[in-house]
């Protein structure tokens, strides 16, 4: 468990390093980010003088690595646009965003297992068809599109939920909902075929034999073995929903990161750009590196692998 | 005494695994109505010059929001009424599928290639190669996609070309995944040793003996990847990154009407329920042909 | 409690219960009339509320009600009153002298004196303050104080904008700007205006308090208590909660959705003119050297070719003017007695056939604002033969671009940051500024004329040499007028202005 902890480490750290030189490299598409920070009316002068501040006239490995360095300690520069610490703006938003995505990911969780699990133990039932059409529906629908209508139907023709906003969890239940409903299909689909593979086998069929009673078969014995490619599945869909916070973030106006990393990219914010690249790269990382460790623990099968 | 049968030819034969296909598909509810919806979506875009009643760039600023037929101000000289700009919204429609389209095809197709070669590469060579690829997997994964193309699409400036470009380059991550499983399954059966113990080349064991057997994943992923590179098109474009205007991309068409919401909600949902429809399509689609090519699969 | 620093304690703190949290949270009351607070939106955020940092309009906004200057422009009768001063008296071309007012209070309690007069105009003068309001603030050479409430204020050269330009520029204590810096004033701005900021969430929301200890000033006592503004993106989302009572006043919302909000009845809808102006700016002198835009005909085909009275009557609407001359009608020193070009496709086409480019060309066009308005010139463009492709960005992006000479044909909109003078828009765009695309010498020596002389009749003669040839050579495709559509709850008494600055303080509720 030790190695296998210590090889999934070293491959994350890789996998980390390797994200900083592409959100580095994000500065270098733009042309000069002088010009830019500069700005408003700024003359040659001001834009050499800018160059030397930030250190862009040194060699790219240097600047590279000053970056990641600082980086390292928790400081990615001062935001081109609010003037301000680029940690200190992203971890005022994110709690918004990972209460967002926590919230949609318990949503979609609380919606497809027992779902995946009736239509597994029900093949072509009504329910099973439920789930089906369900899935298909979620991955075929456009999540602005789904927002919007939501905010049209739910808060303008019945004003009953607030479009916009985090002051309360009644602001957090459409948008919960949209970012939420993307990562259904995906969880029931796992949760059934599981479900359907662990309920033909051996083990399953000695439990019924021994006249254990179907429920305790169904949510004790097979549920647990087969929930476990499901935790890592969540995972994933939890760093997925990082990304899909942008559109959700912006139409329903949570000041989240997600909604940050849009405005900073339409302002040409490029540190806070980067940060936010980084910072949502190492939550997917550390998500599925945990992920691993517990399906590891779980299934000791995986540790020799 | 019981009569003996003489069992029939086809009988014994049975159908053939052609057959047995078809049969499978024409049976299969799934693939039957994502081929229609799918079809009709098609036609429309390829007949879009043909038959569109009028150019869909033709503003005329005197005739703008007339509502569609089905509204008590609508006719059917404008079936699904007018933009912004007056433009006829069914042409619009009508050329925006080609365009729609071609964003999920070009995407779809150059993913496809990218993810297809370090795929197949990882799982026949193994060992370093099989590494290097996976280690690249999880980086891709690692990033959000739709985070990284927008910074791409605005540092770079958008337009079509882009936009398919920045997509393809990253929509790779799962054709890779599905890929290397299966060429390594290929790779271990008996007829792949057959053939590299017969003194076949690296190159023509990939080409003629791997990717035949692993064209039914492909199709699946690849039919899969359409759909989301044109949502990911849509998302794009409303955002005010994707496609430029006057190119009517549905993505685009969402996001036009999205100024209308409120009150001309019909601008934003036809177009919606198109994409929602096309992308229905593909995925019933994809799901079909992964039912009926892979029966051991089915559940 | 101020804004929220960054506590690495407090963070974990709140993402690991944001969902407990959460879910036990009271809704908050309806907000408005019966708490006595303003609820507002904009969609940009406003990146820092010092307001010599902040370049936008909104950041002139929150100026307005924060920090009082020394001279007032009334808005009614666009005359000179004092405000933070009791008088003054021109002494020559290049100097002011400034009597200060008595008795007036900072929000942290602190007297306004003349100290704080001559360090704020000090410092703005200063080259390394770091500011980046330079436009109002770049005629100052130094100020003096002269006696216990007397200062006296010079400028660089002669400049006949002078007031107009004080009225801009707030008084910052110097005792606790010293302390807090630029960056404090951020955090926990101090002036002496009408309101007081007493929470930044920066980009979020921004609570103003009416001053108790507002002096008796000419702009007046505000009367409604709070004002809470919030950054909402997506304008969908502020109608929708103006609708259901959670704003109360939004504005800048679009033509049609105002005709049909105002329709319903749940709110009021205002239209309201501003100095705001449209205009293409072509790239005459730059860009590659066989670069059609830097034909003239060509530039005269392209004002034929747009059809801006019928986009203006039929798409534009509300109480929009077409233009022809490259500045607001209003404007000290405007006229639209200037060459005009009509809507003529077919002159249009002869224009370019005659410039060589009998089946036009391809270009780039770049916006950042109504995109269906320019989607309408584009047609407008594509109908004589001239294809564009359309680079829809943030308004910095595309200036930025503009200046580097990248931009041919730039769709772009101009507010003279309420200035009734066209010393605020032609020298920017032709005086050789780094927005000056056609760097006509004749045009701009003119307009260094029209700023070095306070005779007026001068001044208006030599404007109209430079309009005159800044639409001869079709520098400029002059589009329309610009106006706002407030949508205000029905409660709410609020009168807007001409120059695109909501005044808050003068809001009541009915």
């Amino acid at each position: 468990m030790l190695i296998y902890t210590l090889k999934r480490l070293v491959v994350a750290l890789l996998v980390a390093l390797t994200i900083s030189l592409i959100s580095f490299g994000l500065l270098f598409l733009s042309g000069d980010p002088a010009t830019t920070i500069a700005g408003e009316s700024a003359d040659e002068a001001a834009i050499m003088a800018i160059r030397a501040q930030y250190g862009f006239d040194r060699p790219l490995y240097e600047q590279y690595f000053a970056w990641v360095l600082r980086a390292m300690q928790g400081d990615f520069g001062t935001s081109f646009y609010f003037n301000m610490p680029v940690t200190e703006l992203i971890f005022e938003r994110l709690p918004v965003t990972l209460g967002l995505g926590l919230a949609a990911i318990t949503f979609a969780i609380i919606l497809s297992i027992p779902l995946g699990v009736l239509a597994a133990r029900y093949p072509n039932s009504l329910i099973d068809r439920l789930a089906l059409t369900i899935s298909v529906m979620g991955q075929a629908m456009p999540s602005f599109w789904f927002a919007l209508l939501l905010i049209m139907v739910f808060s303008f023709m019945y004003p009953l939920l607030p479009p916009s906003g985090s002051e309360t969890w009644v602001h957090f239940i459409m948008p919960t909902i949209v970012l939420g409903y993307y990562a259904t299909p995906a969880i029931m689909r796992l949760t059934r075929t599981g479900m359907m593979e662990v309920l033909g086998a051996d083990y399953i069929r000695t439990a019924r034999a021994k006249g254990l009673r179907p429920r305790v078969v169904l949510f004790k014995h097979a549920l647990r073995n087969a929930i476990i490619p499901v935790v890592s599945l969540a995972a994933v869909q939890l760093g997925f929903m990082l990304g899909g916070s942008i559109v959700v973030e912006t139409i329903f106006a949570l000041h989240g990161t997600g909604y940050l990393a849009w405005e900073s990219i339409r302002r040409y914010d490029l540190p806070t750009v980067q940060a936010i690249l980084l910072i949502f790269s190492l939550i997917y990382i550390v998500l599925t590196f945990l992920a691993d460790l517990l399906n590891a623990w779980l299934d000791p099968r995986i540790r020799v692998a | 005494m019981a009569a003996i049968t003489v069992p029939v030819a086809e009988d014994i034969i049975g159908p053939t695994p052609g057959q047995r296909l078809r049969k499978r598909i024409l049976g299969h509810r799934g693939v039957m109505i994502g081929s229609v919806i799918l079809g009709i979506i098609i036609l429309m875009a390829v007949l879009a010059p043909l038959i569109a009643p009028y150019d869909p760039y033709e503003q005329t600023l005197t005739n703008r929001l007339v509502p569609p037929v089905w509204a008590d101000a609508g006719s059917w000289t404008h079936p699904l009424g007018t933009d912004g700009l007056g433009r006829d919204y069914l042409s619009r429609l009508m050329y925006g599928a080609q365009i729609s389209l071609f964003i999920g095809f070009a995407t779809a197709l150059i993913s496809g290639v990218i993810g297809t070669i370090m795929g197949v590469a990882a799982g026949y060579f193994g060992g370093r190669v099989d590494l290097v690829v996976t280690f690249l997997i999880t980086c891709r994964l690692s990033m959000p996609v739709i985070l990284v193309s927008l910074a791409v699409v605005a540092l770079v400036g958008s337009s079509l070309t882009v936009v398919v470009t920045v997509l393809g380059v990253l929509l790779w991550d799962r054709y890779a995944v599905v890929m290397r499983s299966a060429t390594m399954q290929v790779r271990s059966l008996d007829y792949v040793a057959a053939a590299s113990a017969a003194g076949c080349s690296t190159w023509r064991i990939l080409v003629s003996e791997i990717l035949p057997n692993v064209m039914n994943p492909l199709i699946v992923v690849a039919t899969l990847e359409v759909a989301h590179a044109v949502l990911l098109e849509a998302a794009l474009s409303f955002l005010g990154l994707g496609v430029q205007p006057p190119l009517p991309s549905w993505g685009l068409m969402i996001s036009e009407g999205k100024d209308y919401l409120l009150f001309d909600a019909w601008l934003i949902t036809i177009p919606g329920i198109c994409l929602f429809a096309l992308l229905l399509a593909i995925n019933l689609l994809g799901d079909g042909v992964r039912d009926v090519t892979a029966p051991e699969n089915r559940s | 409690m101020m804004m929220r620093r960054f506590s690495k304690v407090k963070f974990w703190a709140l993402a690991g219960t944001a969902a407990i949290a959460l879910s036990f949270a009271a809704p908050t009351a309806q907000a408005g009339k019966a708490d006595d607070t303003l609820n507002i939106a904009w969609d940009v955020e406003v990146p820092n509320v010092n307001m010599y940092f902040d370049t936008s309009r909104n950041g002139v906004i929150i100026a307005h009600h924060v920090w009082d200057a020394l001279v007032w422009r009334d808005p009614a009768s666009g005359d000179f009153k004092p405000l933070l001063s009791t008088g003054w008296k021109i002494v020559d071309d290049k100097t002011i002298e400034m009597d200060i007012r008595q008795g007036v209070k900072f929000h942290n309690g602190d007297a306004m004196t003349a100290d704080d007069v001559v360090y704020t105009y000090n410092y703005l003068a200063r080259a390394d303050n770091g500011i980046l309001n330079r436009n109002y603030t770049s005629w100052i050479d130094k100020a003096e104080k002269i006696g216990d409430s007397k200062v006296r204020i010079t400028a660089k050269d002669t400049n006949p904008l002078i007031l107009l330009y004080m009225g801009e520029i707030g008084i910052y204590p110097q005792k606790y700007y010293e302390e807090v810096g630029a960056e404090g004033m951020g955090r926990k701005p101090v002036g002496t205006g009408p309101y007081k900021i007493t929470e930044v969430d920066p980009g979020k929301r921004i609570v103003f308090e009416a001053f108790a200890d507002y002096y008796d000033s000419p702009k007046g006592k505000p009367s409604i208590k709070k004002i809470v503004q919030r950054t909402i993106p997506e304008m969908n989302t502020q109608v929708v909660e103006l609708a259901s009572g959670r704003l109360d006043w939004i504005w800048r919302v679009a033509q049609d959705q105002a005709d049909r909000l105002d329709k319903t009845g749940r709110v009021k809808v205002i239209n309201a003119n501003t100095m705001r102006v449209g205009y293409l700016q072509l790239n005459a002198a730059g860009g590659p050297e066989d670069s059609p835009l830097r034909k003239q005909k060509v530039r005269q085909a392209i004002n034929h070719a747009i059809d801006v009275e019928g986009i203006v009557k039929n798409l534009v609407r509300g109480s929009s003017e077409v233009i022809h001359a490259a500045c607001y009608p209003e404007q000290f020193g405007c006229t639209d007695d200037v060459t005009k070009y009509e809507y003529n496709p077919e002159k249009a086409k002869k224009l370019l056939a005659e410039a060589g480019y009998p089946t036009g060309f391809t270009t780039v066009m770049y916006a950042y604002r109504d995109r269906s308005h320019n989607e309408a010139i584009m047609s407008n463009l594509a109908a004589v033969g001239i294809k564009t492709e359309l680079r829809y960005g943030q308004y910095a992006a595309t200036r930025d671009a503009l200046r580097k000479g990248d931009v041919p044909i730039g769709s772009l909109t101009w507010g003279s940051n309420s200035i009734p003078d066209v010393d605020a828009i032609l020298p920017v765009f032709f005086g050789g500024l780094p927005d000056d695309l056609s760097k006509d010498k004749e045009v701009q020596a003119w307009l260094v004329e029209g700023k070095s002389t306070l005779d007026q009749d001068k001044r208006k003669a030599v404007y109209k040499k430079a309009l005159q040839k800044i639409a001869d050579q079709a520098y400029w495709v002059p589009t329309w007028t610009y106006t706002t559509n407030y949508a205000i709850s029905n409660d709410l008494d609020f009168k807007p202005t001409a120059d695109e600055i909501p005044r808050f303080w003068t809001a009541k509720w009915k």
